[in-house]
């Protein structure tokens, strides 16, 4: 990463921390609570205790997984808007799979999250489609699949594929074998966190030394440069696209078999849409990802706390991260959003 | 009067009523990206326009005032988003992405501190049903008239230069900036009137979520009606018209999500170019910045 992009990063950092404390005190405010009884409350409801810590960084692995979804569409310099789609398909796959079939723990594990993966893989390749074969924006794209997902999967897990009962708008529960074991107990922590870090590891070798994360790199870069150096545009954003939805989707399956043991449709509080904010803060970088992560967990399981100890709605929390997606919209993602 | 004739009719009632908050928003969204700024933002000026209408009608007793706040703080929503465009030079999608989640939250936000309960506003005054009707009047005839003036104007011509190539528009003497910023506050206080009907017109009150999407739905219907204010109307009548089927459907066994989710895979289908050939305006969504 080039100087400039570090000295870059540093800004729209300082702007996040200035827009979440500023607008954060200023609703507080609004609110007749103290900015510091209310980020007070925040912090010890984030930090406080073990199990805060650890509802904390369950919070960090469901941000990360679409983060990380969003960050690499974005260096191939493409837009996905619709990891909030892919999750929740992602994780409707995962909790009907694994409730459907039940299998001993070494094998259920792997096909519920395998099953989240592709299906949130499926649904990231259909944007990615669209654009290689017939030049379709993919930010129109994944924002129209969003809300296709949602209407889908609440049909399905209703419908056809009813496991739950008649309009609970949810799958049957996990047998224990496909529930991803803690890493913390008594926590809803699981390993998932692990398999998170190790994705952003495996993610940020990829990107910076394989081939196929140079060619990725160099189709968001500079795609004229890339087309003539004999890269294939439309397939490498048909990869990056399936790439993004699989790791969303993968996301999606760690929240049904780590954290609700079955799906509902109510699973994501827009992961998806904070994923943008994550993935900018942590400057498309996985490793910088990983710790915006971590920041935008703590905003929202500290949030909890601030609602019930200080009385500050946690719509603040949700305010704030909107208004720093804002405030980072100077980040350019993708050059140009013709379709071409 | 025999019943067949009386259901077609009342389906195509609620068809109009479904449509409404649908061209409004699809048409501030028109303007705004025949400019050259793609506005992903309409459902946040939807929701500033539901929720600022019912908070001013609650607060003053008359409606009129409320709809005109709503316009008022749809248009200051928007002039976010066209000063951050225009001046910034930021990625218009990013910049309205996060200016729906923040209306939304400061919605809900608001809710708590001025009736001090979350999810809805108290029933406020209305505007009624003769208000209803004028709104969905007036829908149609700013369809027609936006149409006249992009087409037929000087202003319309400037506007659309700026959206197909700023840099050519600059050297013919278009301020191109200036023409896209107010393309876009004109925009928002259109889109603002479709959550002003919400609210005021089809209810009296603010709920969370009341939106539920329209500005997206909008946004396909911009792209079904290829960017022009008249061929957006028809596509949001469309739309308007499934949604009002939906009900009568839903009881012959019809999912209704998949009638929910017709809007936004006709707009996937005309994405791929399934329905005929779909042109952007050549600049929508690139950020111009003077040389």
């Amino acid at each position: 990463m080039s100087a400039l992009l570090r000295g870059r990063a540093f800004r729209d950092v300082a702007v996040v921390i200035v827009v979440v404390f500023g607008f954060g005190s200023i609703a507080m405010l609004l609110a007749h609570v103290s900015p510091l009884d209310g980020f007070g409350a925040l912090f010890d409801g984030a930090f406080g205790t073990r199990s805060e810590l650890a509802e904390t960084l369950v919070q960090t692995t469901s941000l990360l997984f679409p983060a990380l979804g969003v960050a690499i569409a974005a260096r191939a310099g493409l837009f996905n808007i619709g990891a909030d789609g892919q999750l929740i398909l992602g994780g409707f796959a995962a909790g009907w799979i694994g409730a459907q079939f039940p299998l001993p723990g070494y094998l259920a594990i792997p096909m519920v999250l395998l099953a989240g993966t592709f299906a949130g893989g499926a649904w990231g390749a259909i944007a990615g489609f669209l654009r290689a074969r017939f030049g379709a924006n993919e930010v129109i794209a994944t924002l129209m699949l969003n809300y296709v997902a949602v209407l889908l999967a609440t049909y399905l897990v209703n419908g056809p594929l009813q496991q739950g009962g008649a309009g609970a708008s949810e799958t049957a529960g996990l047998p224990k074998a496909a529930q991803l074991p803690d890493l913390i107990a008594d926590s809803r922590l699981t390993w998932a966190f692990v398999i998170a870090l190790v994705v952003a590891f495996v993610l940020r070798w990829v990107l910076q030394r394989t081939v196929f994360g140079y060619e990725l790199r160099a189709a968001g870069d500079a795609p004229e440069a890339a087309k003539r150096a004999g890269i294939d545009l439309g397939r490498t954003a048909f990869v990056a696209m399936t790439l993004s939805g699989a790791l969303a989707g993968l996301g999606g399956a760690t929240i049904v078999s780590g954290v609700l043991h079955r799906f509902n449709t109510g699973l994501s509080p827009g992961y998806g849409f904070i994923a943008i904010a994550v993935a900018l803060v942590g400057n498309l970088d996985p490793l910088w990802i990983v710790v915006a992560s971590f920041a935008f967990g703590v905003l929202q399981s500290g949030g909890v706390a601030m609602q019930a100890e200080a009385l500050v709605p946690r719509d603040v929390v949700t305010l704030v991260t909107g208004l720093a997606i804002i405030a980072l919209a100077g980040r350019r993602v993708v050059a140009s959003l013709r379709s071409t | 009067m025999n019943a067949t004739l009386a259901a077609v009719l009342a389906l195509l009632g609620l068809t109009l009523v479904k449509a409404t908050p649908l061209i409004y928003a699809a048409l501030g969204g028109v303007v705004s990206e025949r400019s050259g700024v793609i506005n992903i933002g309409l459902e946040g000026i939807l929701v500033a326009g539901a929720f600022t209408s019912v908070v001013v009608s609650g607060a003053t007793g008359n409606p009129i005032l409320g709809a005109l706040a709503g316009v008022v703080a749809g248009m200051a929503l928007a002039a976010v988003l066209a000063f951050a465009a225009t001046r910034l030079g930021v990625d218009q999608i990013v910049a309205g992405a996060g200016l729906n989640i923040a209306a939304l939250a400061a919605a809900a936000f608001g809710l708590v501190l001025v009736y001090h309960q979350p999810g809805a506003s108290h029933e406020v005054p209305a505007l009624g049903n003769t208000g209803e009707r004028v709104l969905i009047v007036l829908a149609f005839v700013a369809a027609a008239a936006l149409q006249f003036v992009l087409t037929r104007t000087p202003w319309g011509l400037r506007v659309r230069a700026c959206g197909e190539d700023p840099s050519a528009a600059e050297a013919a003497g278009i301020n191109a900036l200036q023409t896209r910023f107010w393309a876009v506050v004109i925009g928002g206080a259109i889109a603002s009137l479709g959550g002003v009907y919400l609210s005021l017109a089809e209810l009296d009150l603010y709920s969370d979520g009341m939106t539920a999407g329209r500005g997206f739905i909008a946004l396909a219907a911009i792209i079904f009606g290829r960017w022009t204010p008249l061929g957006a109307t028809g596509a949001a009548l469309f739309f308007g018209f499934f949604a009002a089927l939906q009900y009568s459907l839903q009881r012959a066994g019809v999912p209704s999500e998949l009638m929910q989710a017709l809007p936004y895979l006709a707009a996937l289908v005309a994405l791929a170019g399934f329905a005929g050939r779909v042109r952007a305006p050549a600049s929508d969504g690139v950020p111009y910045v003077r040389p």
